[in-house]
């Protein structure tokens, strides 16, 4: 990691030390205005609040994660918001990123933690194991489990990036041999932000952390805990390929005239309807596209446990799963049970028509 | 396990075993209870059973023009209500789908607009209805809970898809969990309820014609 | 007055007649309440209580008490006696079993099958009017709802045979037709019965009365008496294979038509030996082949369908044959036919004196229809039709006309070779 990343001071000296003019200042303030759905007057106010602002500490812990959210994050488009980032925040502790290893490394976080006690954040990619004492996967000789709660404690608050860490992921998804959690199920008395997304958005993991920074407190947040800037709109309802849902044009298969002519990928699977992202209005790689615009139907990867929920490519009004054998067997005992109670109503009738049972005759029927 | 999972995974699964259970269960008990032998010798140039049957059940689709202003209100909420219905459950792609995912057939749908005017449509009807049996004396009079209790879980999936699609009340995710929850509930109460009556009316129909046309009457 | 009513007893006849069409009709009801609109209890009173499917809630309930899946999950309860007592009214007094109500309802249910087979149930229980009942028990003990007694008939048919100079024979050994008679015709309109005889005669038929077997009307069916039913159907059936009868012809009775055609064989439990005719068809057959030719009557009339007859039995088209032949203005009343209005007292009704101001005003219905078409004359082919209306035309003292589409024929009959006057 390299040293700028994790000085102190304020962003506007990480700035100029960087050799950043204002004007890119100004340009990604006005970005990051507009991803926010803030006026676009706000982002001279925002340029001003971040040369200002205090470089936020943060801790950045990998639990079970694949390291596709840092990925992400990394392979960020123009104006870097890696770099931009990465002005914002000092980043005191990456496993990933950072030079240091093993003890040094590890007493890079609790330097952190004791330096900035209370007003560190806490950014945890992947999920947490929690079965068997959480000894499925440990670093420097600690469980996640334990890093996490002794991180978390004097933290001012967690950003979960990633759906591993915000709703479990694929590490969580049947049969989670690992007792998999989301931080949300380990930290209950701190702020968390789910960035999620397999992997989130490079715009959403900075515009969060950019918010946090320039605004000071958590952004409004959406039932799930995540931004709602971010994951107010599901992907159907912001989709360009919509006209065509609604006319009822819809492919078929990957490959046919439908798919050609762009129709609608709803049979196809499509999660698009109850998954919440920015992909169909941001776009991956610097705008140029997302899944549905290549072709094919939204995974919803960054809703809670879109790994189980059914096929990819069974369309959403479809059953999770077939019930066939239960269908066919209710069938067959529907047809004895109707056979057997229609044979007791045969037999109750014949004992009601017994003529040696039959009721008293009324009264005054001999006169 | 969301809301949708639940319902379209465990619940509408449940839904379509007790469904299928419970139609067939009372399907084959009315047709193993004994049937009374007719010894009376059928009036010459009565039609043939099937015919007959047949001509009965198209007949009473509409009644005689002698009833056309006293029932004129029940035919049209009735037929708005049905063919609505038809049209929302067979003509909706999301709906197609459904059904191709259990019977493996399907065929193109209807555009969206065109579905969601047609439920407000049926939905009118359906409050016409239920407005109707509250306050025509004769339908208060026979009208019971399980009345009621039929156009409830017929009308519940009506409004929660038209609020689904909509995005009305709940986020869309759960709102289509409740949607298919509540058709869940309409199957598995299906077979028990006089939702029955889309399986009797061939039943009850047929018989009748039949009963009478071997009379040589037309009823 | 105040006799036990026995629910289980009802419950039990319920269970005996667990057949699939009833069962099916059963379950099936939408409670639509378009039935109502085809009821002339309901039409002439808008009580509500009288719409046809609410007549059916006890049997409803008691079998779905007792048959249906629906009892095992406890969504069911017991039929009480205070249900049956409330229901009594609705199941006999107000229920004609006429059918119209199966030509509206959207199922096709036959309700009128479902009340016949509810008074049994009612009967058991100890429930019916007294005089239904009455009338059920003197045909039992007396041969004859209106104590037409055997001998009496035979004295009738003596002073009839003398009074009008007809042949009228009685207890012949052998006979290709029986001829039965309707004990209302019997006591207050024998004209029919000589008119049924002139007729009879003049296409010179082989037919006789019996003694042993002449009362049609059959009021063990419609008070709900099984055994009373069967006894009736049997003393005729008795009579026509002793003298080897081909035909029973039924007079203008619709019920007594209703229950021997269609019904009878199966309270026999076997097939009749004979063919079963109304004097309707029988008649209608005579015109058809040109056996019988009548003078033209040249009134206006119209006619009065009997449910049993026309609806529910079946020989709607016969009453139309005849009068082609020579009412040259005859006026159909609307609704006709199959969907014709009933005169408020069949199924027994008319035997129920407290239904009497609920028959008067059903009788409202028919002469409206009479008067819209323009005549005062109702010509019908059913001694009860005809005693229901003609109290009721008291009652309200209309100044129509009550015509007996047999007597009708018979007066205009052309004997012989004489032209049209042989008969005065």
């Amino acid at each position: 990691m390299a040293d700028w990343m994790s000085q102190q001071g304020t962003v506007g000296e990480a700035l100029t030390r960087q050799g950043i003019s204002r004007r890119s200042l100004l340009k990604y303030s006005s970005y990051l205005a507009t991803l926010l759905a803030l006026p676009p007057t706000s982002s001279q106010a925002i340029a001003q609040a971040l040369a200002g602002a205090k470089r936020q500490s943060v801790i950045w812990l990998s639990f079970q994660e694949c390291t596709g959210c840092i990925e992400s994050l990394t392979r960020s488009f123009s104006p870097s918001v890696e770099e931009m980032i990465f002005n914002l925040i000092s980043l005191d502790y990456q496993e990933t990123l950072q030079a240091a290893a093993g003890e040094a490394a590890e007493r890079a976080r609790l330097e952190a933690m004791e330096a900035n006690k209370g007003k560190y954040v806490v950014v945890v990619d992947g999920s947490v194991s929690t079965r068997d004492g959480g000894i499925y996967s440990t670093a420097a000789g600690k469980t996640n489990l334990e890093v996490l709660k002794e991180t978390a404690k004097d933290a001012l608050a967690i950003l979960s990036v990633g759906t591993c860490s915000s709703f479990g992921g694929i590490p969580r998804a049947h049969p989670n041999p690992t007792g998999a959690e989301p931080v949300s199920a380990i930290i209950t008395d701190k702020p968390i932000i789910n960035v999620s997304g397999c992997p989130p958005m490079p715009e959403v993991i900075a515009g969060t952390i950019a918010y946090l920074v320039t605004f000071g407190k958590l952004p409004e947040l959406d039932h799930l805990g995540r931004p709602k800037p971010f994951f107010g709109d599901n992907i159907h309802d912001r989709c360009y390929r919509r006209p065509f849902y609604d006319q009822g044009k819809f492919a078929k298969s990957f490959d046919d005239a439908g798919a050609r002519e762009g129709w609608c990928l709803y049979e196809l699977g499509c999660k698009g309807p109850v998954t919440y992202n920015a992909c169909a209005t941001i776009k991956w790689n610097g705008n140029t596209s997302f899944p549905i615009q290549s072709g094919h139907g939204c995974l919803g990867c960054s809703e809670p446990n879109f790994w189980d929920a059914g096929s990819f490519y069974k369309p959403l009004p479809g059953r999770m799963t077939g019930a066939g054998e239960a269908v066919l067997g209710a069938a067959a005992v529907g047809a004895v049970a109707g056979a057997g109670s229609a044979f007791i109503a045969r037999r109750r009738k014949a004992a009601a028509s017994d003529p040696s049972a039959s009721p008293s005759v009324p009264e005054g029927a001999d006169q | 396990m969301t809301l949708l999972e639940f319902a379209r995974g465990p619940a509408i699964n449940a839904a379509l075993v007790i469904f299928v259970f419970g139609v067939i269960w009372r399907l084959f008990w009315l047709l193993f209870l004994p049937r009374a032998a007719d010894h009376s010798v059928a009036k010459l140039g009565a039609g043939a059973a099937v015919s007959s049957a047949a001509g009965g059940f198209v007949r009473h689709m509409w009644p005689p023009r002698e009833y056309a202003a006293r029932t004129r209100f029940s035919l049209i909420v009735g037929y708005v209500l049905h063919f609505g219905l038809a049209i929302i459950v067979f003509g909706f792609a999301q709906h197609i789908l459904f059904i191709r995912d259990i019977f493996g057939i399907g065929w193109p749908g209807l555009p969206t607009g065109v579905i969601t005017v047609v439920s407000v449509i049926t939905l009118a009807a359906l409050i016409a209805a239920l407005v109707r049996r509250m306050t025509n004396p004769v339908l208060k009079m026979i009208s019971t809970f399980a009345d009621y209790w039929a156009w409830f879980v017929v009308t519940l999936p009506v409004v929660t898809g038209l609020m689904a699609v909509s995005h009305l009340l709940l986020r869309y995710e759960d709102m289509l969990g409740v949607h298919i929850l509540s058709v869940a509930l309409m199957l598995a109460t299906f077979p028990f309820s006089k939702l029955m009556h889309a399986f009797l009316v061939f039943v009850t129909r047929s018989q009748t014609s039949f009963f009478y046309s071997r009379r040589g009457s037309h009823v | 007055m105040n006799k036990p009513i026995d629910a289980a007893a009802a419950s039990k006849v319920i269970l005996s007649q667990t057949e699939q069409h009833l069962v099916g009709y059963m379950e099936a009801c939408l409670h639509c309440g378009m039935c109502a609109e085809a009821c002339h209890f309901y039409e002439v009173t808008g009580d509500p209580k009288y719409t046809p499917a609410y007549k059916l809630f006890p049997m409803a309930r008691a079998y779905k008490r007792e048959r249906s899946p629906l009892s095992w999950f406890g969504l069911t309860r017991k039929v009480t006696e205070e249900e049956l007592k409330e229901w009594e009214e609705l199941i006999f007094d107000s229920c004609t079993m006429c059918g119209r109500c199966t030509t509206i309802c959207p199922m096709g249910i036959d309700i009128a099958s479902i009340v016949g087979q509810a008074r049994k149930a009612f009967a058991a229980a100890g429930l019916g009017p007294e005089d239904l009942q009455a009338a059920a028990e003197n045909s039992r003990d007396h041969g004859s709802p209106l104590g037409l007694s055997p001998e009496k008939l035979m004295d009738r048919v003596e002073w009839l045979e003398d009074d009008f100079e007809t042949e009228m024979p009685m207890d012949k050994a052998k006979a290709d037709i029986l001829l039965t008679v309707s004990s209302i015709e019997a006591m207050k309109y024998p004209d029919s019965i000589v008119a049924m005889a002139k007729i009879m005669n003049t296409a010179g038929a082989d037919w006789t009365f019996s003694s042993k077997g002449y009362e049609s009307t059959n009021f063990g069916y419609l008070a709900g008496r099984p055994d009373i039913a069967k006894l009736m159907v049997t003393r005729i059936v008795e009579a026509a294979e002793a003298v080897g009868a081909k035909t029973v012809v039924i007079p203008e009775c619709g019920h007594a038509y209703g229950v021997m055609r269609w019904s009878g064989a199966n309270i026999l439990g076997r097939p009749l030996p004979f063919e079963v005719l109304h004097i309707t068809e029988y008649i209608a057959k005579l015109v058809r082949d040109g056996t019988l030719k009548m003078k033209p009557f040249t009134d206006a009339i119209t006619y009065h369908d009997p449910c049993q007859v026309s609806r529910r039995g079946g020989a709607t088209q016969d009453a139309r044959d005849i009068l082609a032949g020579f009412a040259t203005d005859f006026r159909e009343m609307d609704p006709t036919g199959e969907l014709n209005w009933c005169c408020g007292g069949g199924g027994g009704v008319q035997a129920m004196a407290r239904a009497a101001d609920l028959r008067h005003k059903v009788f409202q219905l028919k002469i409206d229809q009479t008067e819209a078409t323009g005549t005062k004359k109702l010509v019908s082919a059913c001694a009860n039709c005809r005693m229901t209306m003609d109290e009721s035309k008291d009652a309200l003292h209309w100044d129509g006309e009550l015509i007996s589409l047999i007597e009708l024929v018979a007066d205009a009959l052309v004997v012989g070779d004489e032209d049209g006057d042989g008969d005065e």
